[in-house]
């Protein structure tokens, strides 16, 4: 087998093994960046829901019983888990699942219940090297793989559309970028 | 045979980089000491009394970072004093249900140096998501924190 035979199998079963390693990485990629970058929470979603109180609410007349009339009104009566006040103009109720904001000068309740993001919870679980162990062989041996599915892509196309072509522009160019942001917001 | 050969090659190879990587990580804090059971208030009135001594705290979380879990914040009896926690050792982060439950923790009672908090509490300011003063903040600001080895939610 000559060497450009052995660079195809390798770059084949390779691209075959880790396709879903590359979703995984990838998908949670895009999560990662959103997140760092304060856009958006990838690993949960959150919903609110208004209510209002009928009258404006006192800190000192909040005890357990009205707080139990304010999740009977909000119907998570079963999700109560503890009370506190945050600051003199709050209350905060949480639940499982969220917490009750209630605006005492108002009687404003804001209810937020937050849950894991579907697909992404997951693939952020696996990203993040949660589970450890076998999980870090595997996802090491992706990594390196990521090199070689790389590297054995260059030398797949010989000529005008290869590495000494136009494959090899679009080579510069992919290295040239990063070091672009390297020199702007790292080293200089 | 080739390609045999290829594969193991491969997997002794991941093998190594693994390992070199368990060696590095292999330093756990915080082994046999002696527990000292202390109040929040008592540990924010007197940190120089607690700096790094393995401390025992229980109170409700009231707030997890949401992202990635890397501190919460325990609410003391008094209502309003607050301590942030951070996760160490084989804790790697903190689940947001959390929130609104007491919790016990044990770990390091940690306080920073004078630069570390400077440092530290330009970090905060320089944060978007710090533009809102919340009941937190004083204790997400402060040069003094808990690095939890081990927690257990008492109430749900």
């Amino acid at each position: 087998m000559n060497w450009r035979k052995w660079n195809r199998w390798l770059h084949r079963e390779m691209g075959f093994l880790f396709f879903g390693m590359a979703l995984v990485y990838g998908v949670s990629g895009i999560a990662l960046n959103h997140g760092v970058a304060r856009h958006w929470d990838p690993g949960i979603i959150s919903r609110s829901e208004s209510f209002q109180y009928p009258a404006p609410l006192q800190k000192d007349s909040v005890d357990r019983e009205l707080v139990e009339v304010l999740l009977e009104l909000t119907g998570e009566k079963k999700n109560f888990k503890q009370y506190y006040f945050p600051n003199e103009q709050n209350l905060m109720i949480y639940l499982r699942g969220g917490h009750i904001i209630v605006e005492l000068s108002t009687g404003n309740i804001s209810v937020t219940k937050v849950r894991s993001r579907p697909l992404f919870r997951e693939v952020n679980y696996l990203h993040y090297n949660k589970p450890k162990k076998l999980w870090t062989w595997f996802s090491d041996l992706f990594a390196l793989s990521l090199i070689l599915l790389a590297t054995s892509g260059l030398l797949m196309v010989r000529g005008k559309k290869g590495i000494a072509g136009t494959g090899g522009i679009l080579l510069a160019v992919g290295i040239v970028i990063p070091l672009l942001f390297l020199t702007i917001f790292l080293w200089f | 045979m080739h390609r045999i050969l290829f594969w193991v090659a491969l997997v002794i190879l991941t093998g190594a980089c693994n390992q070199a990587g368990q060696k590095e990580g292999e330093s756990r804090p915080e082994k046999a000491e002696k527990i000292v059971t202390a109040t929040i208030q008592e540990l924010v009135a007197r940190p120089e009394e607690y700096k790094d001594k393995y401390v025992a705290i229980t109170g409700m979380v009231t707030h997890v970072c949401r992202h990635g879990g890397q501190k919460c914040f325990v609410l003391a009896e008094d209502g309003e004093t607050q301590i942030r926690v951070v996760p160490s050792g084989d804790i790697d982060e903190f689940n947001i249900e959390l929130e609104g439950s007491t919790v016990a923790f044990k770990g390091t009672f940690k306080v920073l140096e004078p630069e570390q908090s400077e440092a530290h509490v330009a970090d905060y300011a320089a944060e978007a998501s710090h533009v809102t003063e919340m009941a937190h903040s004083e204790a997400e600001k402060a040069d003094m924190f808990i690095e939890a080895v081990d927690f257990k939610e008492i109430t749900r």
